[in-house]
Order: C-alpha cells, then structure tokens, then sequence
C-alpha cells in the first residue's frame, strides 16, 4: 500500500514537472525566444514550483465524497492558491516583471491546471475502455 | 476432478467446500461467485420483509444512516451496515464504490470517466452510479483487467 501510494506521487510529481517545462518552454518561446537559463537554479526552482503544485493539491481533501459542485468550487479554489503563490514566488525569482507579464504569467499557470486535468481525464478515459473491454468480453463468454 | 452433490435436509444450511490446489484458480472464482450470487439477503418494502438473492441486487446505498437495497426495479431497506454488508458479499461481485456504496459488478453495463476525477457507471436498468477512482483498482481487480 505505501509503496503503491509512493509510485502515484513519483507519477504525479514527474506529470506536473513535466507539464510546467512545456509551459515554460512554450512562454519562452513566445515571448523570450532568446533568453538563456541558468541550468542548476532553474531547474532547481521548477522542482520546487513542483513541489508546491502537488501540495496545493490538499484542497481537494475531503472526508465525505465530493459532489461535482464541491469539485468544481475546489478546482477553483485550488487554481486561486497557485495563483496567489507561484506568481509572487516566480516575481521574486525574476520569471516576470512588467505588468503584462502577470497576465502572460498567469494565463499560463491556468492553462498548467488544465492540461493536468486534461492528462488526468486521459488516464481515466483509458481506464474506462480497459474495464469496458473485459465486461464485453465476461459477456460475450457468458452467452457462448 | 471428482464432483460430489448431496441433497440435504431442509433444516441445514446449503454449502459448498472446495478442495482444490489452487485457491486463485479461474475455474475456483467461477464457482464461488456462482455460489455467492445464491447468497440471501433481507430487505424491507412496504411492511413486507423479501429474501433477495446477492444477485439480484445492484446496489446497496446507505442514505442518512439508512441502509438501502436496490435491484432491478425496486428499493428495499435493510438492517446491515455498509461494513457488515460488505462481510457478507465477499468473494461475490458486489465490491465498494465509493464510502457509501457497494455496487454489483454484473450489473454495469459500461462506465465512463467525469471530469470530476471519477468515473460513472451505467447499470443494466439505465441508472447511473458513481464509482470513486480510489475504488476503480478494486472493480479492475475483479474483472481481471
């Protein structure tokens, strides 16, 4: 079990680092397409932007089943605390500074939240097909 | 393989013992769901107590500290808690989907995911259920996917 719950973080954790660099990648090339990047720290720092993506994730916590509503209002709040952290936190490690950078910046963190929902909806399409398979198949065994 | 069927009294309890070499064997699960599907169940409707085999039921709800049975076209109400009814049906096709529902497997006709991270299962009467991702292993497990 814990095994199992530490190989879903590692996925996890790899999924968001991924989705960030493909943000970052396409901001950059957008609208700093000769920019250079001190390997190390910015590497170091996407880590940690990581780290505090993952652990926003605690908004969706609940003790009860959450209704659609409940996940939607969740989703919402979950996309306003990175807001309210990663913006200030990349300002003051000079990834934006003038005021359209903000937007810029902060069009990208939501469009982050979505491709992970995206990737999640994937996962679970995916699944979703591999359980319809096999009833089709236990049905179609059970009428032969 | 040697088959042995004794017809008992009806003051004894029906049972099946199988002696086998491997518990996890396919032919083994076949035989105990089949035998579990005749498993009895009581549930209230209108005054009247029924006996429901396990495989009639497509689902078991609890609501408000109630608990509810629902098969094809009707709802019944039972004494068990989730947890005692989740004693009773092991080794069945009924597993937990989610923290107040046991669902029958037999009875989804297929499922699909919801952007709320969960997935929906349309039974064979039409109705719709959810099933908690936290659950979906358990549900996969016992189709063997």
């Amino acid at each position: 079990m814990l095994m199992k719950n530490i190989t879903l973080w590692v996925r996890r954790y790899v999924t968001v680092y991924g989705i960030i660099m493909l943000c970052t990648f396409f901001m950059c090339l957008l609208f700093n397409p000769t920019s250079e990047l001190p390997v190390v720290s910015f590497f170091g720092r996407i880590m940690i932007f990581t780290l505090i993506a993952l652990l926003s994730l605690a908004v969706y916590y609940s003790e009860e089943e959450l209704t659609v509503k409940a996940w939607w209002v969740r989703t919402a709040l979950h996309l306003l605390l990175l807001e309210a952290v990663l913006l200030p936190l990349a300002h003051s490690w000079g990834f934006w500074q003038s005021g359209n950078d903000i937007l810029i910046y902060a069009g990208f963190i939501l469009l982050a939240e979505a491709l992970w929902h995206l990737a999640d909806y994937s996962l679970n399409a995916k699944t979703a097909a591999q359980i319809n398979e096999r009833i089709r198949k236990n049905r179609l065994g059970k009428r032969a | 393989m040697r088959v042995t069927v004794e017809r008992i009294e009806q003051d004894r309890e029906e049972e099946l013992i199988v002696h086998c070499y491997n518990p996890g064997a396919e032919w083994v699960s076949s035989v105990t769901e089949a035998a579990s599907g005749q498993r009895m169940i009581c549930g209230w409707r209108e005054d009247t107590l029924h006996r429901l085999k396990l495989s009639e039921i497509f689902y078991f709800e609890v609501v408000d500290d109630r608990s509810f049975l629902y098969t094809q076209a009707a709802v019944f109400e039972a004494k068990e808690k989730l947890y005692e009814f989740e004693r009773l049906c092991a080794g069945s096709a009924l597993f937990r989907c989610s923290k107040s529902m046991i669902l029958n497997a037999e009875k989804i006709d297929y499922v699909r995911p919801s952007l709320s991270g969960r997935f929906e299962a349309v039974l064979s009467n039409g109705e719709k259920v959810v099933v908690s991702r936290k659950y979906v292993a358990d549900l996969k497990r016992m189709l063997g996917v």
